[in-house]
């Protein structure tokens, strides 16, 4: 049992920080509370097909903007879509970020837009790797027995 | 009854609202569909614009709502918002990352009953059955506006009788004009149908040929958005026509012309729709010869349209030559006047509708003819038939005929289907008059049917072959019964026949419940069955039907309507895309981001949504004569 409680305030200290620091907000919240027992792995579905996707948009972007003659509209529509999903799981810094790629889009500017890509994957890999780490902490807590404890 | 059209008013309303999500986000589209399916909603996801596209054709009727997300790579949300809402005039919500008001804005321009700003939270989910109800409303005031042709009340046979005297077109049109209309809003809310025959009871005006051209031309004059009655009536110039006899007329008009145009895409092409209709007539078969016999021998069709009517069928393929034994059967059964005739084949009145080039003089009759004008043997059933197959909004003949091409269409499916018809045709209970008007829209559903769907009942997460990758297709929470009646409100929304309880997938012998649509079936019967395109069991009659209808859909190659340009952009719904200005519509798309001042972001495919804003859209190619020549060939 202590282990369990040991590894249940780990957790609820990791989820805690992820919020203050912005890694994570509400929406994330409101997905951990779409998981139910008809779908008991929600979140952890959701969240893989988050990071599908945002490999995917990454490496496009990437190619976009390696592009002789950029196509900015496209590099927006990629950025558009990362900023849809990343907010759809409460990313929320991975959000922000692509709203600030967004406006570098408009202005068309490439260096701008590189930097920034940069930037968005930094910070994709950290909330990527956060996010492991809470799934990690949910599977020991339940591997010891326990329960996860609830944030909503 | 247990197949009540309306479905969504039902007892646990909102409970069981049929939601179609379209994004191509995955991880959107997942959470959405969660969010969904805790509101109690029965969802169907689909990650690509143009699945959902064929998913709402080939079903229609078989959703509620549609959310689509406003940027998808292989249609813009906004195209698809204004296709479904010619189409299937389905309420439709669009949502976004971008919450920018320019971008609400162009959201709103755009038709969309509302817009959700992403992330979206399942609070705001639950209120979205708002719009599917206060859409149905709004149409049934619609209906009940429609005063001065009210008259043409299904239940008043004697009035049908009446103007079948007339020439083909004059009458038949009315009635088709005023059932087209009883049907859409049937299809939202039954109750409507009896409650309209009787209220606003005005003189009745008859919508002559004549008329009716004046009154095209006249809107031509005045380009279909400026188009109000008053100016209407000035330049129409017709003593005695009222401000209210030419609203209530421009209204039909109006829903003619968006199915038009639904159908135009569908079908490539509308004005040669007339042509269409004979194409898919042509591979339903013969049928349409034997029903022109029937016809004649009913002593319905002028012998001009019977022998146009022959030369366009007699030269077409073999559609089903198996219902050639039918010929007999059907002459007998047209002249003994037995409403049995149309059931069993099925097909009976989706045929003769070819071109009549003496009666087609009027595109909009044409159009709107339903049973009877299929009575008269004239009257284009307007192609649509498979594309549309049980469009709800289409007039119940067409859904009907469409039911009718189908059955022709699919000759593998002959025994289910006669086997169907001959169930149908027990329980049909027509109006001697109507006998042969009687079109069952969904032959394909027999009262057998509804045995079959009952079997259906193991709902299981299918995708579906027919609809493709990427459409996810979710029956979860499909119920055979209430399917069938959501369906039928969908697919038959004829007052006509389901007074004559042709369709009566879900009741007993001669009851008049709403048909229940060949969507329903398919559904269900893909749900429970073996979706497997074409199966020898009615189910699978439906699901091939489903899946035929979708091919042919597919085959059927996009001419241009003319009406409906390129780009199926129909920015005022009637708008002509002119085909030969892509650049225009792309500079307008850009001016209109510069217009803005915000910089809008233009995201691909956007110009052709900016059609509605440069673009004339004005009917200019859609005008009397152009589709009335169509028929004069």
């Amino acid at each position: 049992m202590d282990v369990v409680s040991q590894l249940q305030r780990q957790f609820v200290d990791f989820t805690t920080s992820l919020y203050h620091e912005g890694f994570l907000d509400d929406q994330f919240t409101q997905l951990q509370k779409l998981q139910d027992e008809s779908n008991p792995e929600f979140v952890a579905e959701v969240v893989s097909l988050f990071f599908e996707d945002s490999e995917n948009l990454l490496n496009n972007l990437a190619n976009a903007l390696q592009q002789q003659i950029v196509d900015y509209k496209q590099v927006d529509a990629h950025v558009h879509q990362f900023k849809g999903s990343s907010s759809s799981i409460g990313a929320q810094r991975v959000k922000n970020v692509c709203a600030a790629f967004r406006n570098l889009c408009e202005g068309k500017n490439l260096d701008g837009c590189i930097r920034c890509l940069q930037q968005l994957k930094l910070e994709y890999s950290l909330v990527k790797s956060k996010l492991e780490t809470l799934f990690r902490l949910e599977q020991q807590i339940l591997a010891a027995g326990g329960t996860v404890p609830s944030m909503a | 009854m247990a197949c009540k059209a309306d479905l969504v008013v039902s007892d646990q309303f909102p409970t069981g609202l049929r939601v179609l999500v379209v994004d191509d986000d995955i991880t959107c589209l997942r959470i959405l569909e969660q969010m969904l399916r805790r509101c109690m909603y029965r969802v169907t996801t689909c990650s690509q614009a143009t699945v959902a596209m064929n998913l709402l054709r080939e079903r229609k009727g078989c959703f509620d709502v549609v959310l689509s997300d406003v940027h998808m790579p292989d249609m813009d949300g906004f195209k698809l918002l204004e296709l479904v809402g010619l189409e299937m005039d389905l309420p439709v919500i669009m949502m976004s990352a971008d919450g920018r008001t320019s971008a609400v804005m162009r959201g709103i321009r755009h038709g969309a009953c509302d817009y959700l700003i992403k992330p979206i939270r399942e609070e705001e989910l639950k209120n979205i059955w708002q719009h599917v109800v206060r859409k149905k409303w709004n149409e049934n005031k619609e209906q009940e506006h429609s005063g001065s042709l009210d008259d043409n009340d299904q239940h008043k046979r004697g009035s049908d009788d009446v103007e079948y005297d007339f020439s083909a077109t004059e009458g038949a049109e009315e009635l088709l004009i005023t059932q087209k209309r009883r049907r859409d809003a049937k299809e939202e809310n039954e109750e409507l149908e009896n409650d309209d025959s009787g209220t606003a009871k005005k003189p009745r005006v008859v919508w002559s040929v004549e008329l009716h051209q004046q009154f095209v031309s006249a809107v031509n004059q005045l380009g279909i958005d400026k188009a109000v009655p008053k100016r209407i009536l000035e330049l129409m110039n017709v003593p005695g026509l009222t401000r209210e006899n030419v609203a209530s007329h421009l209204q039909k008009f109006r829903l003619y012309l968006r199915r038009l145009s639904g159908v135009a895409q569908q079908q490539g092409g509308f004005p040669n729709s007339y042509c269409g209709p004979v194409e898919q007539n042509a591979k339903a078969g013969t049928l349409g010869r034997f029903d022109i016999q029937a016809l004649a021998a009913s002593g319905q069709i002028p012998p001009q349209t019977l022998a146009a009517l022959q030369a366009e069928l007699l030269g077409q393929p073999t559609g089903s030559r198996a219902l050639t034994g039918m010929d007999q059967p059907l002459l007998q059964a047209s002249l003994l006047g037995t409403k049995s005739i149309p059931v069993d084949h099925g097909v009976t009145y989706g045929q003769p509708l070819m071109r009549c080039p003496s009666n087609i003089s009027k595109q909009f009759p044409q159009t709107v003819l339903t049973v009877e004008d299929v009575h008269s043997g004239l009257g284009v059933w307007p192609s649509n038939d498979l594309g549309v197959v049980g469009a709800s909004s289409n007039l119940g003949g067409l859904g009907a005929q469409s039911g009718n091409i189908l059955m022709g269409m699919l000759p593998q499916h002959q025994h289910p289907c006669q086997q169907q018809q001959q169930q149908l045709k027990q329980s049909i209970v027509p109006e001697p008059s109507r006998s042969i008007n009687v079109q069952p829209s969904c032959l394909v559903v027999a009262s057998q049917s509804s045995a079959s769907f009952q079997s259906g009942k193991s709902p299981a997460s299918v995708n579906q072959n027919s609809f493709s990758k990427g459409c996810v297709i979710d029956y979860r929470h499909l119920s055979p019964q209430s399917n069938n009646s959501s369906v039928v409100a969908g697919l038959l929304s004829d007052g006509d026949v389901r007074r004559t309880s042709v369709l009566n997938g879900c009741g007993g012998p001669g009851s008049i419940s709403p048909s229940v649509s060949s969507c329903s079936i398919n559904a269900d019967s893909s749900a429970g069955r073996h979706f497997s395109g074409v199966s020898p069991n009615i189910s699978g009659v439906q699901g091939s039907y489903c899946s035929t209808s979708g091919q042919l859909l597919d085959q059927v190659p996009l001419r241009n309507l003319g009406f409906v340009g390129k780009g199926i952009s129909i920015p005022s719904r009637f708008a002509v895309d002119e085909p030969g200005s892509p650049t225009s519509n792309l500079n307008c798309g850009k001016i209109y981001g510069e217009r803005n001042g915000n910089k809008v972001k233009q995201e691909p495919r956007m110009d052709f949504v900016e059609n509605v804003k440069v673009d004339i859209p004005i009917l200019q190619n859609f005008s009397a004569n152009d589709l009335t020549s169509v028929f004069s060939e």
